[in-house]
Parts: C-alpha cells; structure tokens; sequence
C-alpha cells in the first residue's frame, strides 16, 4: 500500500503504540493535522498553549512510563514547546516531539514562521532528527521513540519540513521492527566485578543509607529496591524526583533528603560510612556543599549513564547498566551471601537515626489542629489532602513552598504517584501534567497541589479540562505571594519583599474556574479545612479548584544552610540553626 | 592543566559536528583547535567494524581531533559526554577510549 508522508508519521506513531498525542495546529503542522482527523487509532489532545502539551505529555510518560508524544507547528509553535522539552529533558523523561518546519527549499530563508528547532532545542534533547525525505519517516520514528525510551531516557525532537508532508505524494509504508542505530548502545546489565566489590562494601557498612532517585523510577526498579532493602534493612531515603520507590510510610523510610529534606535524612547522610547510591545524581540541591558532602562515606553509584557517575561526588564503586538489571544482581549476590548479613550490627545506626527523628523530625499532626484563631498552615492543609485521599491519589505539583510541603506531608507509598519537574523546577506544570495523568488513569484520583503563583503559568489549561472533561483536583495553597522567593528574601535580604506579590490583582479562583464550568471552593478557615477538601474529592465528574488561603507568612523547614554548608547544616525554624 | 587531545569518530550526519561544538559550550569547556575530515582510508579502524560487526562505507564517518586545555577530572566528564551523543561511534584520550559506551583504558584511535 502506498500512502503519503503525513499518513506515514501518523501511522508510525500508532505502530508505536501512542495513544495521545498533546498538540496545537498551525501552518506546517497542517498535512499532519489532516492525517491526524483521518485515524481513529490515536486521540488528539488541543491544549491552550504548546507548554502544556509538553507538560501533560510529560505527566502522561512519568505516570505510565511510556514516552509522552507532542506535536507543534514551526516557529512560535517550536519555541513555546522549549521550556517543556528542557523540563522532561532534566529529569530524563520519555518524550517524541514532533515539530512542523516550514518546506525544505524555503530552510535559512528567514520564511514565515521559521525557527531553527534543532539548533534551539539541541542543549535540552536527547537527541534530534531532521526528517530528509518521506522514505525515511518510518524509520526516524522508530529510532526516535528507540533513543527516548532506551538507556537514561529523555525527550527527542523530530523536526518535519511541510513538503515532506504532502498527501499528494505516495510512498510505501513498512513500519521497521527494530531501530537499528549503530552507534547508540546504552548499557543494560553490569560487570560482575562491579558487582561483587558493592556487595562486599555492602557487608561490611555499620552505617549504611540507601539514597534512590528518579532514575530507580525510570528503570521500574521500585520492587527490586523493596528486595535489596528487605534483605538489608538499611534506612532508605529518597530524592524529590524518587519519592514512592521505596514507601512513604515504610519502616526504614528517612524521608527526602536534601535542601528542605528532613532531619533525619540529612543526618544519615551525612554520618555515613556507605552510601549507596540508586539512580540519583547528586545534584547540588542534595550534597549541599560537595567538598563538605559526606565526609566518612564510601559511595557506591549505580547508574546507566555514565557520564552521571563521579561527575559531583566521586564513586569508589560504580555500577554502570539499567538501574533494575544491577539491582536484580545485586539482589542475587547477595542471597548467595545471606549468611555473611548481619542486620544486628545495623542497631546502633538504627537507634541513632530514631533519636534524630524524635529531635527533630517533621511534625506528622499539624492537621489535628482547627482552631480558626489561628491562619490554616499550608503543611496542615497538605496533611488533610493526604488523610482525604487516602495516601493513594497521583499528585502532580509546581514550584515552591507548596511542592515541598507536598513532597514532606503526602507520603508516597508507590513509585510514579508523584508528578513534579525536579531538575528544572518549572512553574506552570502542575496543572497540564495531570492532565496527561488523568487521560492515562481516568479512574484514579488525580490531585494537584499549586500556588497561587505557579497555577497561574498555564491556567490556560483550566479550558481544555473542560473540552476533555478531566475531573482532576486542584488544591492552590494560596500564600498570596511568592512564597518561596519571598522565604530567601525573608532569611538572605532582611525581608526586602522584592516584587512577590500581586497586590490585590490575583483573580477570584472560584469565579474564574466557574466560568471555564469547574466547580470552584473557597477555604479561609481551618474549621472549613477538612470539610471542603472531602467535599471536592467527593465530586467525582468535575474538575474542582479549590483555593485555600494560607498563613502567608509560613517558612519552608528543615532547609540547608548555603553558600558553605554541609549536610548537617540546617535551618530547622526561623532563626533556629544545627 | 594540560592541553590534550581528543579523537573522535563519528557518523557524517548534519547536526552531529554542532553537537559535539555545543557540548563544549554548554558544558563550560573550550576548544583551543578542531579539525574535521571524512575518513578514506579505514584501515586504522577496522578494530570498530569487527568490535560492532559493521562495514564503514565512504563518505559515513568522520574523523574529527580537538584540543582542549583542561584538568583529569573533567576531561573525564568531556569523554563521558561526548560518548553520549548519539552520533559518536568512538571517541578517545591519550589514556582511554570509549567505544560506544564500553571503556578501554587505551588510547586506540
Ligand atoms: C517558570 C519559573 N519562573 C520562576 C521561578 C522561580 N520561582 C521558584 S518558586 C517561585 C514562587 C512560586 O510561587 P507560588 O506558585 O505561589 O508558590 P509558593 O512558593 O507561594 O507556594 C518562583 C517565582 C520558577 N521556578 N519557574
Ligand atoms: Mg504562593
């Protein structure tokens, strides 16, 4: 059968499997368009800006770990799509973007709504391909969906000029079977040398941390994480990026670690004689100052990239391979070696670590307080969101306060329930990445916790919830201002509020996401706090926007002390320091 | 810091050269020289067509030297990053050499 270039590219990505495709239309993309109304395989999602198609593609692939699919046209379509690609690109999500471009005999003309994409998006992809001519379509999808699901992932870009296109043009269609790219080959499974030096350091640790990242996420490696921990019982402790690898509420969970990680976590770190590290990249939001990082530690890396491994903090031990494959061998070494374990040696690690979180550890009941004397606290409110819905809801989030109090007080007991850009930190994500969740998991709860600030960044999004009919959550902490700039203006500039605030021009929440026809909460008091959160969880056919006002004068804590500092400097209050 | 030299050989494909420019870029490293040709003579390469069981044609690959000003450790981290781009088949150091993705503690290009 002989079809034309548009109809190959929609039927390569239907091969593919894709059952969304998140875009908006324009000049280029309009043979593809046209291909697009044509099928019945695959649904297209029109957003309200071409951010939030990278977005809720990029929620769709960390829910289901399957690549999220993005299609814009050229120009302006291109380059609204960047701050997207370059989140998923941070925090090495699966994702195909596929870009218009203007006819190939009018490229570096300087034509109508011509950006150079490739060049643009070269630092936050993975990798990019230029479609050459309509022979070759099938077979860049297939490398390029191969490049963004293979080894550490990320997004790729597959730039189309508009000729090769046109549904005039017929051309034999065979969807290869397997990409072959000669010179790309990530590693999968590890060196058994590497291996045997890690579990003979594993043996011998007194005061061991298991610290796993989003990387034991990417691999599907949250069970043979449990397996590894189970025949350990070493603490654990996760990055903002792997909370739900290991339970939330499991009994050796130290909480996340880093800039505002808990007490405890930051403590084992810091004292610890081994530190294996699990899919994680020590990424200065987590070692604080590298020459102060850990002082006593052996470090083992487990990563499939490795570039990633003594990039920050040097590695005694590294184990290069699929995160899930060197586990699973780790996991089998061991067995092998169960007598040589000695879990009681672990005990005065483990007393210690229990004496840190009596000392200082979150304070787990601040929802138990409703006395409306005093403003609703924002962690408080994430609490309630927890109780509510029963620890099992997916939660996608934004930046600042909000997110960490959400990352602290919503314990996450399952990998991929937790939906936030952690190496970009990108406001405006929120909202359009649950829309990738809700599509992929209608039945599930789907819960966004916002701020004021950041919801604001692609409200936009709020219409097309309404054209999709996705009931999703959304739960602003409304501090009504930035809070979080606002908290470094407080502890760095003597509280010189620097443009963090909106005066009285932030928009009623309850009107505006009514008149897209959501249903709209407003929460002032904490008496109403517990109430209105079961009350919109109740709704199940709507989306509802629930705006709960804040104490706008709450810190984020524990939070490390920069520039300078190590780990186990911490503000833990206003004005209370380690 | 030393200046050393890098080999590397890669795919002649458009885009791949700007790649591995940019890297240096981006990541903060400077190119003090760079030359660039397309491979005739396959000869000292046929390690890597039986390494990966392939068959270099004319015109495909490129070789291409840089010299860059740099300390141990990152020049690590540059081997490690420009191993990574897609489009590089090989690339070495005086010391070490990674083939795609696999480390040989030699210089063999
Ligand atoms: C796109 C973008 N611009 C700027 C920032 C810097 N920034 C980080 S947190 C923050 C404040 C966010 O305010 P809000 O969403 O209300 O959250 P809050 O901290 O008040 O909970 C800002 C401006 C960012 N992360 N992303
Ligand atoms: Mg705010």
């Amino acid at each position: 059968m002989k079809i034309a270039g548009n109809d190959i590219l929609i039927q390569s990505l239907i091969n593919e499997g894709v059952e969304y495709i998140f875009g908006y239309p324009g000049g280029a993309a309009l043979h593809i368009y046209d291909a697009i109304f044509n099928q019945k395989d695959m649904q297209h999602i029109l957003v309200r800006h071409e951010q939030g198609a990278t977005h809720a593609a990029d929620g769709y692939a960390r829910a289901t770990g399957k690549p999220g699919v993005v299609l814009v046209t050229s120009g302006p379509g291109a380059t609204n799509a960047i701050t997207g690609i370059a989140t998923a690109f941070m925090d090495s999500i699966p994702m195909v973007v596929i870009s218009g471009q203007v006819q190939s005999h009018l490229i570096g003309t300087d034509a109508f709504q011509e950006t150079d994409m490739i060049g643009v998006s070269r630092p936050i992809v993975k990798h990019s391909f230029t479609v050459d001519k309509q022979e070759n379509i099938a077979q860049i999808v297939k490398e390029a969906f191969h490049v963004a699901t293979s080894g550490r992932q990320g997004p790729v870009v597959i730039d189309v000029p508009k000729d090769l296109t046109n549904p005039d043009e017929l051309f034999d269609f065979n969807y290869p079977e397997k990409a072959n790219i000669r010179s790309y080959n990530p590693p999968v499974k590890p060196e058994n040398h590497q291996v045997s030096r890690a579990v003979d350091a594993i043996l011998t640790a007194e005061r061991p941390v298991i610290y796993a990242g989003g990387g034991t996420i990417s691999s599907n490696a949250s069970d043979e994480l449990r397996e590894l921990n189970e025949l350990l019982d070493f603490p654990v402790t996760n990055t903002l990026m792997g909370l739900g690898v290991y339970p939330g509420t499991g009994k050796r969970f130290l909480g996340m670690l880093g800039m505002h990680g808990t007490y405890q976590a930051n403590m084992a770190m810091h004292n610890a004689d081994l530190i294996i590290a699990v899919g994680a990249r020590f990424d200065d939001r987590i070692t604080n100052t590298p020459e102060k990082f850990a002082p006593k530690a052996k470090v083992i890396h487990f990563d499939v990239d490795h570039s990633s491994v003594s990039k920050i903090i040097e590695a005694d031990i590294a184990v290069f391979g699929q995160v899930k494959d060197s586990l699973k061998a780790i996991n089998n070494y061991l067995s092998s070696r169960k007598d040589e374990i000695n879990r009681e040696k672990l005990s005065p690690w483990h007393q210690q670590i229990k004496e840190w979180k009596e000392k200082h550890g979150l304070n787990h009941e601040l929802y138990k307080n409703d006395s409306d004397e005093y403003p609703i606290l924002p962690q408080a409110a994430v609490q309630h969101i927890y109780q509510e819905s029963e620890g099992k809801a997916f939660v996608t989030s934004d930046v600042g306060q909000h997110q960490m109090f959400a990352a602290q007080y919503y314990h996450f007991d399952e990998p991929r329930k937790w939906i936030n850009s952690g190496g970009l930190g990108t406001m405006g994500f929120g909202l359009p990445s649950a829309m990738g969740v809700k599509l992929a998991y209608p039945e599930e709860e789907v819960i966004c916790i916002t701020g004021e600030g950041s919801i604001q960044m692609c409200i936009q999004e709020l219409s097309t919830c309404s054209q999709y009919k996705l009931p999703i959550k959304i739960f602003n902490i409304n501090n009504l201002a930035l809070g979080m700039v606002k908290q470094w203006q407080d502890m760095n500039y003597d509280g010189r509020h620097s443009s963090i605030s909106y005066e009285d021009s932030l928009p009623d929440f309850v009107g505006l996401a009514e008149s897209y026809g959501h249903v709209g909460i407003k929460i002032t008091k904490n008496s109403e706090l517990k109430e209105g959160i079961a009350k919109a969880l109740a709704i199940k056919d709507k989306l509802v926007f629930v705006d709960i006002y804040v104490d706008p004068n709450e810190h984020v804590y524990p939070m490390l002390v920069a520039p300078n500092g190590s780990l186990k400097d911490m503000w833990l209050g206003k004005g209370e320091k380690t | 810091m030393i200046q050393r030299k890098l080999t590397l050989v890669m795919e002649n494909k458009p885009g791949a050269l700007a790649r591995v420019v940019g890297l240096f870029h981006q990541r903060g490293y400077n190119i003090d020289s760079l030359h660039v040709d397309p491979i005739e003579d396959f000869e000292p390469f046929r390690f890597i067509e039986d390494e990966l069981g392939i068959k270099f044609q004319v015109g495909e690959v490129s070789r291409l030297t840089i010299r860059t000003t740099v300390g141990d450790k990152l020049m690590r981290q540059i081997l490690r990053q420009i191993n990574k781009l897609i489009d590089v088949i090989a690339v070495s150091d005086d010391e070490s050499t990674y083939l795609k993705g696999i480390l040989r503690n030699e210089n063999l290009l």
